[in-house]
């Protein structure tokens, strides 16, 4: 009677050992048998409206995206309101397929089987990896082929997914990331909680009047932010410095990475300084984790995603004021990128029908009127500029005055080669090893940022050396 | 001692030995042995072998973009491990291996020799303490991440009521990897209780009875007659908990990706960032790093059969 476990052990062995091994290995030949792969998709030009009005039945577009809970809500809507208006003829089938890095991952296993969906979302740091393979239809073939007006585009945003002269993806939904505050806080330190602090500076004085000590205890943090990467891209961004060589990528496939230079290495400094002395609380990589610690009114000030306002006004017990996202140094010229996350139509094994139908749902969910509800519903910023003339957003500015902070911010951008933003293979990695320098350098005792981020821009050389390999073969 | 081994596993042994003697006559038992085994082995052969062998293929090869082998580079991505970061995270994995699996069942067998008492409502407890079985990976490691949020968490709000400086659970580096292993403990100790309880239920009453006439209470009866009569549950117990902190993920993904600055990234952890979590697809290097797994579980294994085993009493 003993002797079962000691048999469902050994076999469990087996099995597991085993499927360790198995598990990398299935995943990929599952989908490596199916050929495909980048670069063999052939024809990628937009097709004009009479394929679809010469076909009988019902398109169906499949449609991947990451928008989740609030923000996913919404825009089931919007795709229940398309499909209503175009019944009989169009069908979007929305699939989410998790955080934009799973999306791009399955996407990539997707192109690999030659399966890839009608449409999907793609986040900004994806969007080199998506020309590189060569599987959508450049956005800028459907404009020309429909003389379709994309000045209404934010402008930041077709300063974003510009490459090579070209539009390559329409823009859905953007964000840029802002300072919020706890006014309460202010009011009690005496400080003026209509005026945020505008400089990392700043933020350190202001942290300085906000943390409450009681002893060892501390009652209130003058800052609790996440290390995310995104911020050290538009802190370089606000101060006019690209993030990789090449222009930014824009000129030609970056080689190297620049988050050892410059701003990027006095934020780490800073954010050291802040966390040492103090005045800020460690709350790691996660922005969940530094909207629980604004949110519970531990740290007076944080920094997060205009995306991430609702959830923010929901959940704060306390009034909530927004200011531009710091910049690093005083006189730095400002601005921000936008990327945000971008629609791609896919070209090779799907027929014309179903890449015009994709165009025309596109054509909806850039329309004012989408872009008012999608603007109203989530905090993201609307990438249509009439979008702000409709109701849905109107009725927004006036309950949340908050939401117009980023707009502001936005329309103070220039658009430049720093505020376009980087374009590089590997960003997500890119990013990935920049968080780690500048966690290596705030939680180490007695460790150099210079040296810690110079150490994780070396590391990427390599990957980025054999992505821009891998796509000259 | 081994004789008894033996006999409980002499089941799977037996056939091939036999076999082996009468090597040159086919009868029609083999044909029937084997026409019964082909779908084992056809699965065995589709799930386990080839995918083994595509690995190794995929080891020895570089990717394109979008992960599809590319150029042969031998093992290049072998020697790409030899330096310190891998090193690292070599032993990253083994501290969170000893530090789960040791305390793991070290706590489940303490629980359930103290539950062996006669206390009032031990059954209630038995229950409580089985429970975090029923709480999958992910769950669990989201409600230990709003505990361990530094700021506004459970843990550091139960410090600042006792006048307590905070603690970063998650987000000092010395303390970083001992968060994630309470949590895994924690999640273990469920299966380990239950387990072993079925072992120690399944202990006949006479042999308790008897040493207890011998005089054998407390602590004596738990050491010598209890704990090595629980020794094939204890085995398992070793040898699944260990495998299964070879493999940890769920927890480490949601607590901590890995950081601060590496100080969590485990081997699987490592695989899965250079497959999937960034946008370089590289399934080759991913690969090599699977192989290296899978021959350290291997050894382990083989190991604790060889060594541990040997003492196991199996009654």
């Amino acid at each position: 009677m003993t002797t079962n476990p000691i048999d469902r052990a050994s076999r469990n062995r087996r099995r597991r050992t085993a499927l360790l091994a198995g598990a990398v290995g299935l995943t990929l030949t599952a989908s490596a048998c199916g050929g495909g792969g980048a670069g063999d998709g052939g024809d990628l030009t937009a097709p004009g409206a009479d394929v679809l009005k010469d076909h009988d039945g019902v398109v169906e577009v499949e449609f991947w995206h990451s928008m989740e809970t609030t923000n996913g809500k919404v825009l089931e809507a919007l795709i229940d309101e398309f499909n209503k208006e175009n019944e009989g003829k169009i069908k979007v089938n929305p699939s989410f397929q998790g955080i934009y890095d799973d999306t791009l991952a399955k996407y990539r296993g997707a192109v690999q089987k030659g399966d890839t969906p009608e449409l999907v979302q793609i986040y900004d740091i994806g969007t080199r990896f998506m020309i590189d393979a060569k599987q959508a239809i450049p956005a800028q073939s459907f404009v020309d082929k429909d003389k379709y007006d994309d000045s209404k585009l934010e402008e930041g945003l077709r300063n974003y997914y510009t490459v090579d002269g070209e539009l390559q993806a329409f823009p859905f939904n953007s964000s840029t990331p802002l300072l919020y505050i706890n006014k309460d806080a202010f009011k009690k330190a005496g400080l003026d909680p209509e005026k945020p602090p505008k400089t990392l500076e700043e933020v350190r004085e202001y942290s300085e009047k906000l943390t409450e000590k009681d002893g060892s205890k501390v009652e209130q943090y003058g800052l609790g932010a996440a290390m995310y990467g995104w911020f050290i891209e538009q802190f370089k961004a606000r101060a006019g410095e690209s993030y990789c060589n090449k222009g930014n990528g824009r000129e030609g496939l970056a080689t190297e990475v620049t988050y050892d230079e410059g701003t990027a290495v006095e934020v780490v400094d800073w954010w050291k300084g802040m966390l040492d002395d103090g005045y800020a609380v460690n709350v790691g990589r996660k922005t969940e984790d530094s909207q629980a610690a604004f949110n519970s009114g531990r740290a007076a000030m944080t920094l997060d995603s205009t995306s991430a306002l609702g959830a923010i006004l929901d959940q704060a017990d306390f009034e909530v004021g927004t200011g531009y996202f710091p910049l690093a140094n005083d006189g730095d010229p400002g601005g921000s990128i936008i990327g945000g996350a971008s629609l791609w139509i896919n070209g090779p094994g799907h027929e014309q029908v179903e890449q015009r139908a994709s165009w025309e749902f596109v054509k909806f969910l850039l329309s004012p009127e989408a872009q008012s509800k999608w603007h109203a519903g989530t905090g993201y910023l609307s990438v249509n500029t009439d979008g702000y003339e409709q109701p849905e957003a109107k009725e927004q500015t006036e309950k949340f005055p908050q939401s117009t902070t980023a707009l502001d911010q936005l329309r103070e951008t220039k658009p430049n080669e720093a505020t376009a933003g980087c374009l590089l293979g590997v960003m997500s990695e890119g990013r990935m090893a920049n968080e780690e320098g500048w966690e290596r350098a705030v939680t180490a005792d007695g460790a150099d940022p210079q040296e810690e981020l110079t150490k994780s821009a070396k590391k990427m050389q390599g990957s980025i050396a054999k992505y821009n390999e891998s796509i000259d073969n | 001692m081994t004789s008894s081994v033996d006999a409980g596993r002499s089941a799977p042994g037996e056939g091939p030995q036999r076999a082996a003697g009468n090597r040159r006559k086919w009868t029609g038992e083999h044909t029937l042995a084997w026409a019964f085994l082909a779908p084992s082995v056809l699965v065995f052969a589709v799930f386990l072998i080839y995918p083994l062998l595509y690995t190794v293929y995929l080891s020895m090869h570089g990717n394109d973009i979008v992960g599809n082998p590319s150029t042969f580079v031998g093992l290049d991505q072998f020697a790409e491990m030899m330096t310190p970061e891998f090193a690292k995270i070599f032993a990253n994995t083994l501290l969170f291996t000893v530090g789960t699996v040791a305390p793991g069942v070290a706590g489940a067998l303490l629980i359930v020799l103290l539950l062996e008492a006669r206390i009032r409502g031990r059954r209630v407890f038995r229950t409580g303490f089985a429970l975090p079985f029923a709480f999958s990976v992910a769950s669990a490691s989201v409600v230990f991440s709003v505990f361990y949020n530094p700021a506004s968490g459970v843990l550091n709000g139960i410090l600042y009521r006792f006048d307590l400086p905070p603690v970063e659970w998650l987000t000092s580096q010395d303390l970083a990897m001992w968060s994630i292993i309470l949590t895994t403990v924690w999640m273990n100790l469920g299966y380990g209780v239950l387990v072993l309880s079925a072992g120690l239920g399944a202990i006949q009453p006479d042999i308790i009875e008897a040493a207890r006439i011998d005089g054998a209470t407390g602590h004596r009866l738990s050491w010598h007659i209890l704990v090595p009569l629980l020794g094939p549950q204890l085995f398992f117990l070793i040898v699944l908990s260990t495998i299964n902190a070879l493999q940890g993920f769920g927890q480490i993904h949601i607590l901590t990706k890995g950081g601060p600055a590496d100080e969590t990234t485990t081997l699987v952890y490592s695989i899965y960032q250079e497959a999937f979590a960034t946008g370089s697809a590289n399934f080759g290097g991913a690969s090599a790093q699977a192989l290296v797994l899978f021959l350290i579980v291997l050894v382990c294994t083989a190991v604790q059969f060889g060594v541990i085993e040997r003492k196991v009493h199996y009654s």
